[in-house]
């Protein structure tokens, strides 16, 4: 599949992962609405009285998770390897995410290994050029064998 | 891309899907090319569609057969690629690829690209999480896929 250009949206994108390749998650938010929904689909952390997921606002949830993710991988950077778009602000990309551990995330304890991780973004941009929606799917099962973990929680 | 082949691809996509819901595998491989490249990441499968793609349908199809499949989102990108987000849903009544069944329910997002070239699907590519597919079906550790004590 060849890469496809849709000016506004894909730029939008772009900045995106520039601004996450850098760790500016400020910026991250910036190219976000201020109520930008997001669902990263795979995010389930199961306690004793409650399951959390990774659904909600990206100034919310998604903030918070990028700035606990980029202090436990300080080395965390991305490679977009495709990506395509419509006319009406819908964007998918696949993205590999790397990282080195050097703090415990969640459940991984830090054995300080690498990841290296194919994920897919779909965005919703509106035609300001703002991001209204991010969605994001990966498997947790792959990113588990490569930090060393092996029980499915 | 014409509004025509938009709607083609749209067309062609839902009818894939439409196959997957009603666990029509012959349904399905009707609107993929036989050669077609099909990479279903979760599971580290590349091949083509009448072997990698015949093999995963007929799994699911055999292992869930109450499978209900949800279209949530489905778009068409400039490349005549249609980008859907799925839920399948089922109860497992057999093995599924190592996963010993036990009767458990699975509820599972998926990201689907499905790269039209005139009136069938060429290239075919999956993404969801296998973690959250081993929760579901009561696997306890990576190591141990087969294993359910």
């Amino acid at each position: 599949m060849s890469v496809t250009i849709s000016p506004g949206a894909i730029a939008t994108v772009t900045a995106f992962f520039d601004a996450y390749r850098v760790h500016d998650v400020e910026r991250m938010v910036d190219l976000c609405t201020d109520n930008a929904d997001f669902h990263y689909r795979p995010f389930e952390i199961w306690g004793r009285q409650r399951v959390i997921r990774g659904d909600g606002k990206v100034r919310t949830i998604g903030k918070a998770i990028w700035i606990t993710l980029i202090d436990a991988f300080p080395d965390l950077t991305n490679q977009v390897t495709y990506s395509t778009a419509d006319d009406e602000g819908n964007v998918a990309v696949e993205v590999v995410i790397s990282g080195t551990q050097a703090k415990p995330f969640g459940t991984f304890g830090n054995l300080g290994r690498h990841y290296d991780l194919p994920h897919v973004f779909l965005f919703r941009v509106n035609t300001e050029g703002l991001i209204e929606e991010i969605s994001a799917y990966w498997d947790t099962a792959d990113w588990s064998r490569q930090l060393g973990r092996l029980e499915v929680d | 891309m014409s509004t025509i082949e938009t709607a083609e691809a749209f067309a062609i996509a839902r009818a894939f899907f439409a196959g997957m819901d009603a666990r029509d595998v012959n349904g399905i491989m009707a609107r993929v090319d036989p050669h077609a490249s099909v990479t279903l990441v979760p599971l580290g499968l590349q091949g083509d569609a009448e072997t990698v793609g015949r093999q995963y349908f007929e799994q699911l199809a055999s292992a869930f057969p109450d499978l209900q499949v949800r279209v949530r989102r489905l778009f068409i990108g400039k490349d005549k690629t249609a980008v859907a987000e799925i839920t399948i849903e089922g109860t497992q009544a057999r093995d599924f690829f190592g996963i010993l069944n036990q009767e458990k329910l699975m509820d599972l997002d998926q990201v689907w690209f499905l790269h039209a070239s005139g009136s069938v699907i060429d290239q075919i590519k999956a993404y969801w999480c296998q973690n959250r597919l081993y929760r579901r079906l009561g696997v306890k550790r990576l190591d141990r896929v087969t294993i359910t004590a």
